[in-house]
């Protein structure tokens, strides 16, 4: 580690990552929109600029992200001179950049507004129409690019090359005249296409499923996990008033994520607002049932979704081994959508944490057709498939109904986005889920409906 | 007419003087066997050290010390990598062309300049890249670096002595940003011409990332001849700061535009006067540009400043590339800005913000002014847009090279502009051309 | 589609001057340019891609940066005018107009019987010997407008 000074504090920063980390672990918020952790820094926004002074030299202005750390370098962000360059930067940001932010889906988490509020000056002084390029450029399936908005920073090109592997943008023609462009206006592929709406800092690259959804400063955000495989990458779950799930992001997890989310655990949000909840009106009834049916049967299977927490996967296995019967968890072939950088291609987010905790795995096919079954958990009746009627008689608790006549009783739980609890990843990472928005009225958490269930067993058992 | 030795020139005048054959006849590579196998064969060392001595300024535009550059270079005791030469013969500044007649007419000497250079640096190849318009020079060029082989004077065990050394030819395509040399190696590299942030310099990550020294057609045309006579004898020529013989193109309003070799020392209007036949049309000079678009104007009435880069900065101006463009008493000083943002709008590679936005804004209110359309606030509006773009705070000079010219503009002739905006129209309006697409 | 055979031959010498292959992409880009029609066609630019292993759009944004490569057909002929500051100083702008007339072309554009694209260009290393326009790759210097004529006049 080198010993520098950054707005008169010693600090420690790692020689090795440019000054701007070092800065932004400093308190000190250096703007920047080229420079990004997970990418190769360029340094060509300019924004980015600190005065930097060494031994009795005069004190320059450089680029934060091109400049190391060294040995006593003095590091000035907040001096006049730099707050000078910054807004003279961004003038020339704003000269041809569109007006748009009553319209723009950007607007309220927006690194062009937020920078001109804090550095800019307050008013523009160009006679000169702006450039007139294209504002709804369809890059596909998941991408709109607005040519006027682009400030260039290059993210989205690079994204592609270092992350993905797999160049697809490129900056066309040259100077005043640079745009972001596909070869020959083909759609953009593979599953990782929403970071970039991410990585823009400005609304030149938007997400098609959330273009005018939602203002973004009416959204309510809760730090959570991504439900769609093992890997369980650390996402922030966006919910407008109301209660729809408006985007799923990726958070930062370096040993998880790093900074991405793929497209698929990105847009899965809208299973979690599909309609025909299972409510909590006649939960009392419903687990009366269910008692009953278990009473009946002690050889009842008892399976758990894949997606239960530890919290929920500990009680339904204690339940389990209360009956002295061993506890399964619902485990689906691979999906196929495997990939080198984050999908592990297996449906199961709890998959490790189950099997640590003793669950066994079982596979639709292996279900059989046993006299009673118990279905723990969200997604549990969609993941059994047709297996699901050949079972004698099925206890459901589960988010939606499952419309078969073998179904005795069904509870509703709340999806992962309506409790809190923890799963393990692939890799033995903990992965939290917050509650995000409250279930259903009524709908009560398997943590707190198996309990009761045992409870009522135990009350059972005890009659004569 | 003034006499003085040169020798940049002597060749190019005679016929056939592009072929091996002629080139010899006239002691052409005889520098280079000296280096190698003369009497005192000369160690890498030896010819750094006479390079440094002739006081060698590079003649690119930058003015560095051809020596100095070369002794960045590693040792190759502590960094063996493989090593290149870049010549940079992309020729594209604005009223410059020198280079051109070099390599058209005296390909051979550029070759033989290679071979001591790349000697000197111990590097194994050299690229030369040429500006994909000058066909006829890449076509010269590439037939010395033919006849050279045939002769074992390129290749493999140059004239017996190990020392080996290859030489490739390479084409641009037409950016004027790839005769800034980090720009230049992305364009040999195959990429688009995007300068590098410096540091790293090409000394330590150059071609394909490993050392390399990027040297102007003029500068590397020089060595041969220094080699053979001497450092001390370059630097007993021109002035302080300034030595030997440089290549002055004079283009613009005089009776006879054209390339003259002379020494250091002389003045801008004796340079016009004595071998540029004078201003033409029995005119006066109003303002001139020592050496192409991106230094500062001189007006006309300092024409009697020493040409050299020490002389030319006390009128706040530079040497750059030697190109004297001359304008005289009618021309619009509206027109001329018009003309040189919209260059620097036209070339800018975009990477950075000041530069990207910069050179087209300063281009259209130049375009506003000149055609009658200027607002009250615009002059004061390039002065500011100049200085948010220089000095210094873009990954290369380009955005440098646009306000220079334009804060020279402003600070000499502000009240033309001025005037211009205040009458509404080009106070000495030229002919135009609609312009019916992009630029 | 497939580059022609010559030119595969042409590119696997080149591609021996340098320790990267794609070095010789822009040299590339000029050969395809000179022998498949005037221009790059963007199945051009995918054939090259497959050829040097790099996606389209990489050669795309090469191909795209530099003024010299015509993503779109031109003209038969194309007539390049120099309309920088040593040109215009010595008549670029008459030479220009007067090459328009000539040749029924406007700048950038080509004429209407495909004959001849005129293309304003940026200094061509010509300054001494202005005014002067590149045809098909060919300087001609010292123009007057009597001179261009006869230039253009002698084009089949």
């Amino acid at each position: 580690m080198t010993k520098i000074t950054v707005n008169g504090r010693a600090v420690e920063a790692d020689p090795k990552q440019p000054l701007i980390a070092a800065c932004h672990a400093n308190q000190a918020d250096v703007p920047t929109y080229c420079y990004h952790p997970g990418l190769t820094p360029v340094g060509s926004c300019r924004i980015c600029q600190v005065e930097v002074q060494q031994g009795t030299g005069p004190a320059r202005v450089v680029v934060a992200c091109r400049t190391y750390p060294a040995e006593g370098m003095v590091v000035q962000t907040e001096s006049e001179k730099a707050h000078e360059v910054r807004r003279e930067c961004l003038e020339f940001l704003l000269k041809n950049h569109p007006l748009d932010c009553p319209i723009c889906d950007k607007a309220g988490e927006c690194d062009l507004q937020d920078f001109t509020y804090t550095e800019g000056q307050s008013a523009g002084r160009s006679h000169e129409p702006r450039r007139p390029l294209e504002k709804r450029k369809s890059l596909g399936d998941v991408i709109v690019l607005d040519e006027e908005r682009c400030i260039l920073c290059s993210r989205c090109v690079r994204f592609f090359e270092e992350v993905t592997k797999k160049p697809q943008l490129t900056v066309a023609d040259l100077g005043s005249r640079s745009t972001i462009a596909t070869f020959a206006d083909r759609p953009l592929t593979g599953n990782y296409q929403g970071n970039i709406a991410d990585l823009c800092p400005v609304g030149a690259l938007t997400l098609k499923k959330f273009r005018f959804q939602a203002r973004v400063w009416n959204l309510v955000k809760m730090a959570s996990t991504c439900a769609e495989c093992s890997r369980g990458c650390s996402t922030t779950v966006e919910v407008l008033r109301g209660g729809e799930v408006k985007r799923f992001r990726p958070r930062d997890n370096p040993a998880v994520n790093q900074w991405w989310l793929c497209d698929t655990g990105r847009f899965a949000f809208e299973h979690v607002n599909a309609g025909e909840r299972l409510d909590g009106a006649r939960t009392r009834e419903s687990l009366a049932a269910v008692a009953e049916l278990l009473a009946e049967d002690p050889a009842a299977l008892l399976v758990a979704s894949p997606f239960c927490t530890q919290e929920e996967g500990a009680l339904i296995l204690g339940f389990a081994r209360s009956r002295g019967v061993q506890a399964y968890f619902l485990s689906p072939a691979p999906n196929g959508l495997k990939d080198a950088l984050l999908h592990t291609g297996d449906p199961c987010p709890n998959r490790r944490g189950l099997t640590e905790l003793g669950f066994a795995p079982l596979s639709p096919a292996e279900i059989g057709s046993p006299k009673t079954l118990v279905l723990f958990g969200e997604r549990s009746a969609e993941l059994c498939g047709t297996a699901l009627a050949r079972a004698g008689r099925v206890a459901l608790f589960d988010c939606h109904a499952a419309a078969l006549p073998n179904v005795a009783a069904s509870i509703g739980v709340p999806t992962h986005v309506e409790r809190s609890g923890t799963w393990i990843n692939i890799d033995g990472q903990r992965g939290v889920l917050g509650a995000a928005r409250p279930a259903p009225a009524g709908v009560r958490p398997l943590t707190s409906l198996v309990p009761e269930l045992a409870a009522l067993l135990r009350a059972q058992a005890v009659r004569p | 007419m003034r006499k003085f030795e040169t020798w940049l020139l002597e060749r190019a005048t005679v016929p056939n003087a592009h072929t091996l054959a002629v080139y010899k006849q006239l002691g052409g590579y005889h520098a280079l066997s000296k280096v190698l196998k003369g009497e005192k064969p000369m160690s890498p060392a030896d010819v750094v050290n006479e390079v440094k001595l002739s006081e060698l300024r590079g003649r690119g535009g930058a003015g560095f010390s051809c020596g100095m550059k070369w002794s960045f270079m590693p040792d190759p005791q502590k960094d063996p990598r493989p090593r290149y030469l870049a010549i940079n013969a992309d020729e594209s500044e604005p009223g410059t062309c020198k280079d051109r007649v070099l390599m058209e007419q005296d390909p051979h000497g550029l070759v033989e300049g290679a071979l001591i250079a790349c000697y000197a640096i111990r590097a194994q190849a050299a690229y030369i890249y040429v500006r994909g318009e000058y066909r006829l020079s890449y076509q010269r060029l590439q037939a010395a670096i033919d006849e050279a082989r045939a002769a074992n004077l390129v290749g493999k065990n140059i004239l017996g002595t190990g020392f080996s050394c290859e030489i490739h030819m390479h084409k641009g395509a037409g950016a004027y940003i790839c005769g800034e040399e980090t720009g230049l190696m992305e364009s040999l590299e195959g990429k688009r011409g995007h300068p590098r942030p410096k540091p790293p310099f090409p000394a330590a990550f150059g071609l394909w990332g490993q050392p390399t020294t990027v040297n102007n057609v003029e500068t590397i045309f020089n060595v041969p001849f220094i080699v053979a006579r001497g450092g001390a004898w370059h630097a007993a020529i021109g002035t302080k700061g300034s030595k030997g013989n440089f290549l002055c193109g004079v283009s613009g309003h005089v009776e006879k535009p054209g390339v003259y070799e002379l020494p250091f020392g002389l003045t801008a209007r004796q340079i016009i006067d004595e071998f540029a036949g004078g201003v033409w049309k029995g005119r006066k000079c109003k303002a001139w540009f020592p050496g192409g678009s991106s230094c500062a104007l001189v007006k006309g009435e300092d024409l009697d400043v020493v040409l050299d880069h020490d002389s030319l900065k006390t009128k706040g101006s530079s040497l750059g590339t030697a190109a004297l463009i001359v304008m005289d008493d009618q021309t619009s000083i509206a027109r001329v800005m018009e003309i040189i943002a919209r260059f620097y709008d036209h070339e800018s590679c975009g990477q950075c913000s000041q530069c990207r936005e910069g050179t087209q804004w300063l281009s259209q209110i130049f375009h506003r002014i000149a055609t009658g359309q200027g607002q009250p606030d615009d002059v004061a509006t390039l002065e500011s847009l100049a200085k948010g773009m220089a000095p210094g705070k873009t990954i290369c000079a380009l955005s440098d090279a646009a306000a220079i010219p334009t804060l020279s503009a402003v600070r000499l002739f502000k009240d033309e502009l001025l005037e211009c905006v205040k009458q509404k129209r080009d106070t000495l309006p030229y002919p135009r051309v609609e312009y019916a697409g992009a630029h | 589609m497939a580059l022609p055979e010559r030119l595969v031959r042409e590119f696997d010498e080149l591609v021996k001057k340098y320790p990267e292959k794609r070095a010789a992409l822009i040299p590339a880009l000029h050969r395809c340019q000179e022998e498949l029609g005037g221009w790059l066609a963007p199945q051009v630019l995918e054939d090259l891609s497959a050829y040097f292993q790099l996606e389209p759009v990489e050669v795309y944004g090469v191909a795209s940066f530099y003024p010299m490569f015509r993503l779109r057909p031109a003209g038969k002929h194309v007539v390049s005018v120099c309309h920088n500051i040593s040109c215009e100083l010595r008549g670029a702008t008459q030479l220009l107009e007067h090459v328009c007339k000539l040749t029924g072309a406007k700048p950038y554009g080509t004429s209407p019987d495909g004959k001849f694209t005129v293309w304003p260009v940026e200094c061509q290393g010509a300054c001494a010997n202005a005014p002067m326009f590149d045809l098909d790759g060919v300087y001609h210097e010292d123009l007057t407008p009597a001179k261009a004529e006869k230039i253009l006049g002698g084009v089949r």
